[in-house]
């Protein structure tokens, strides 16, 4: 069975490809966390994920934003600190937010949004909606005390919520094995008796039909899950931040790509044809060319609202 | 009119004051809240939460594991989904567990999201000596107050710890409420009907001509028993509770400062970069430069040891005796 359109998931993820593209290329593009390897997990995660849920997210936080169905044009003027960005380009990289689209919003001290995301599962299950929340974070967030924290309480309050660790196996420069002592990062929801897994987080369908089980037992009310999917990251940590890993290494990581991937799949069983995939990249720089055109057009704020919604 | 009126007043005890406010509200308004360690059917470290386990319930008081940082947190995101939660941290110095949810998201939610969102909270925690050691007798209010987004309140009698929680668990961001071990068991008149105390006023408690003296918490006992040992000496002290650190009520301090020409400023915390400090160049800016001491604890951490404490916190005859060299400078 499966949990998610093929093409459609193809499209988001070049989408969010070429967005972060485009946004390098830009000579003053600022600092920015890229998430160039991990689109399969953002949009695999959000294709099990309704309207009445709601996403929250660590730093990197453009692919899932932009997953979730966040306009483009608003979330590249947020980056670029421009008025007609969702947040009036007051939040910036690592903080923006679009609730109404489903986007609780990003904090980017790492494990930091986890509890946050917590208490507004806490909301939902005092509002007794049916609406559940997912929080995604990285590996390097493993070893925070707040996550830890946090498990214990949505486990013992049986909080509708989905702990999605989007292990892309550094921390800015720390490999997750030097830095984490469990096996698997899913044990570490397993051991609060939590629903437990860890999937390829490069295979866009496999990320799909894994979430789409978590999110069925979190919103039965049978308490959180915790999903594990292992990525890569294809640039450095930030657009600021040296890469440590080898031009070899680099080259090697691009041919397990998850775009590649699943289009190579999509091509190999007859869905799509080369000049179809074509049109298809085609259509993501165009979108998010338009998308950068209204950024570039979109003034900054004035000086004088520094002060504005301090209090 | 032949009686002058006054509003009818109940004795309560400061802890009793807190219980009434957080009942009331809590009736009000079902969205409120209340997270913390005891909490629950123990009532509260201090009983400031005696009975309201048993009218409330456990969805709406719940006990929390030791985790102040994730009870801090999960407040927060609650209080950014619409409810308002008040979270109990038992002693102050354990508020440092929870900063990143405090200060790196509540207090900048309504900034960063242009005010879409916003984290309407009270975490409430106690403050200052009384013989339980280095890590449990802290005063860090002057930390706070300068966090943008941030409200710190600090009552010192039972009638503003009822009215400034009522206000607290109304306010539309996250706010501080600091109370002080020693103030729990202290009785007071609190107005029998329904009355709130705005924030950024502060309240003047004794009048007087030749010096201000200004304080919050506990410390409010100490000048007011200082004021009235230099009472004996002829000094006359205008002694003024600030109730609310952030927002600051300079005007209130100026305009007496005005009057008396000279400044005294207590606390229980450090003096450097100290609440003192704060309203002592607040005041001048508006004044031009006064006479000024600053009185706070010794530059040292706070022994359980019971002659170390006693000799790291101001007491009375220390503070009169500061009040008089301030007079005959």
């Amino acid at each position: 069975m499966t949990h998610i359109d093929p093409v459609g998931a193809l499209r988001a993820m070049l989408m969010i490809r070429a967005f972060e593209d485009a946004l390098a290329r830009r000579k003053e593009h600022g600092f920015q966390l890229l998430s160039s390897g991990e689109e399969a997990v953002a949009v695999g995660l959000v294709s099990a994920l309704g309207t009445g849920d709601q996403l929250l997210t660590g730093g990197r936080s453009i692919g899932p934003a932009l997953a979730r169905g966040v306009a483009p044009e608003r979330v590249m003027a947020e980056l670029l600190g421009k008025s007609g960005g969702m947040n009036q380009g007051r939040a910036g990289r690592g903080h923006m937010s679009d609730p109404q689209a489903g986007f609780f919003g990003a904090h980017a001290v790492v494990g930091g949004n986890i509890s946050i995301a917590a208490g507004v599962a806490m909301a939902r299950q005092l509002d007794g909606d049916g609406g559940i929340v997912a929080i995604l974070f990285g590996d390097g967030a493993c070893g925070a005390g707040a996550l830890h924290e946090t498990l214990n309480m949505a486990a013992q309050w049986k909080l509708p919520i989905l702990f999605v660790c989007n292990n892309n196996q550094l921390s800015v420069s720390t490999a997750r094995d030097a830095a984490l002592a469990v096996a698997n990062l899913s044990d570490l929801g397993a051991t609060f008796g939590m629903w437990a897994r860890t999937v390829d987080g490069l295979d866009v369908q496999g990320v799909a039909a894994a979430a789409h089980d978590a999110v069925r037992h979190v919103r039965d009310g049978l308490g959180p899950a915790f999903l594990e999917c292992t990525s890569i990251r294809l640039r450095s940590h930030s657009t600021t931040a040296r890469e440590t890993r080898s031009r070899a290494e680099l080259a090697e990581l691009q041919t397990h790509c998850p775009i590649r991937r699943h289009a190579a799949a999509l091509q190999a069983d007859g869905t799509l044809d080369d000049a179809q995939l074509e049109q298809m990249r085609q259509d993501a720089a165009t979108d998010i060319a338009h998308a950068m055109a209204y950024a570039e057009a979109s003034p900054y704020p004035t000086a004088q609202e520094a002060l504005r919604h301090v209090v | 009119m032949l009686y002058e009126q006054k509003p009818a007043m109940a004795r309560m005890f400061f802890r009793e004051a807190v219980t009434r406010a957080v009942r009331e509200e809590m009736t009000l308004d079902p969205h409120v809240l209340i997270l913390g360690q005891d909490v629950g059917a123990f009532g509260g470290s201090y009983r400031e939460f005696d009975g309201l386990y048993k009218i409330f319930g456990p969805d709406r008081i719940r006990d929390t594991p030791v985790a102040e940082a994730a009870t801090i947190g999960i407040a927060a995101g609650a209080a950014a989904a619409g409810y308002r939660p008040l979270v109990s941290i038992t002693y102050m110095d354990f508020l440092m567990l929870g900063f990143d949810a405090l200060i790196n998201y509540a207090a900048k939610l309504r900034y960063k999201t242009a005010g879409g969102l916003s984290a309407p909270m009270v975490v409430k925690t106690t403050a200052g000596a009384q013989g339980q050691g280095v890590a449990h007798s802290q005063c860090i209010e002057a930390w706070l107050m300068s966090v943008p987004g941030l409200r710190v309140v600090a009552p010192s009698t039972p009638a503003d710890a009822y009215g400034l929680m009522k206000t607290a668990l109304r306010c539309d961001g996250p706010v501080v409420y600091i109370d002080h071990k020693r103030l729990f068991p202290t009785p007071g008149d609190t107005p029998v009907t329904e009355t709130l105390v705005p924030f950024g006023k502060a309240c003047i408690r004794r009048d007087g001509s030749d010096v201000t003296v200004v304080s919050h918490g506990y410390m409010m006992r100490v000048a007011l028993d200082a004021a009235q040992i230099v009472a004996q000496d002829g000094i006359s002290c205008d002694v003024i509770d600030l109730r609310s650190l952030a927002p600051l009520d300079i005007d209130t301090v100026a305009g007496s400062v005005e009057r008396t020409g000279r400044l005294l400023t207590l606390e229980e915390g450090q003096v450097v970069c100290g609440v003192g400090t704060e309203v002592a160049i607040q005041t001048f800016e508006r004044t031009g430069p006064k006479p000024w001491t600053r009185i706070g604890a010794l530059p040292a951490p706070v022994s359980s040891n019971p002659v170390l404490e006693a000799a790291c916190i101001p007491d009375a005859p220390r503070v009169a005796d500061a009040i008089r060299a301030l007079l005959a400078r």
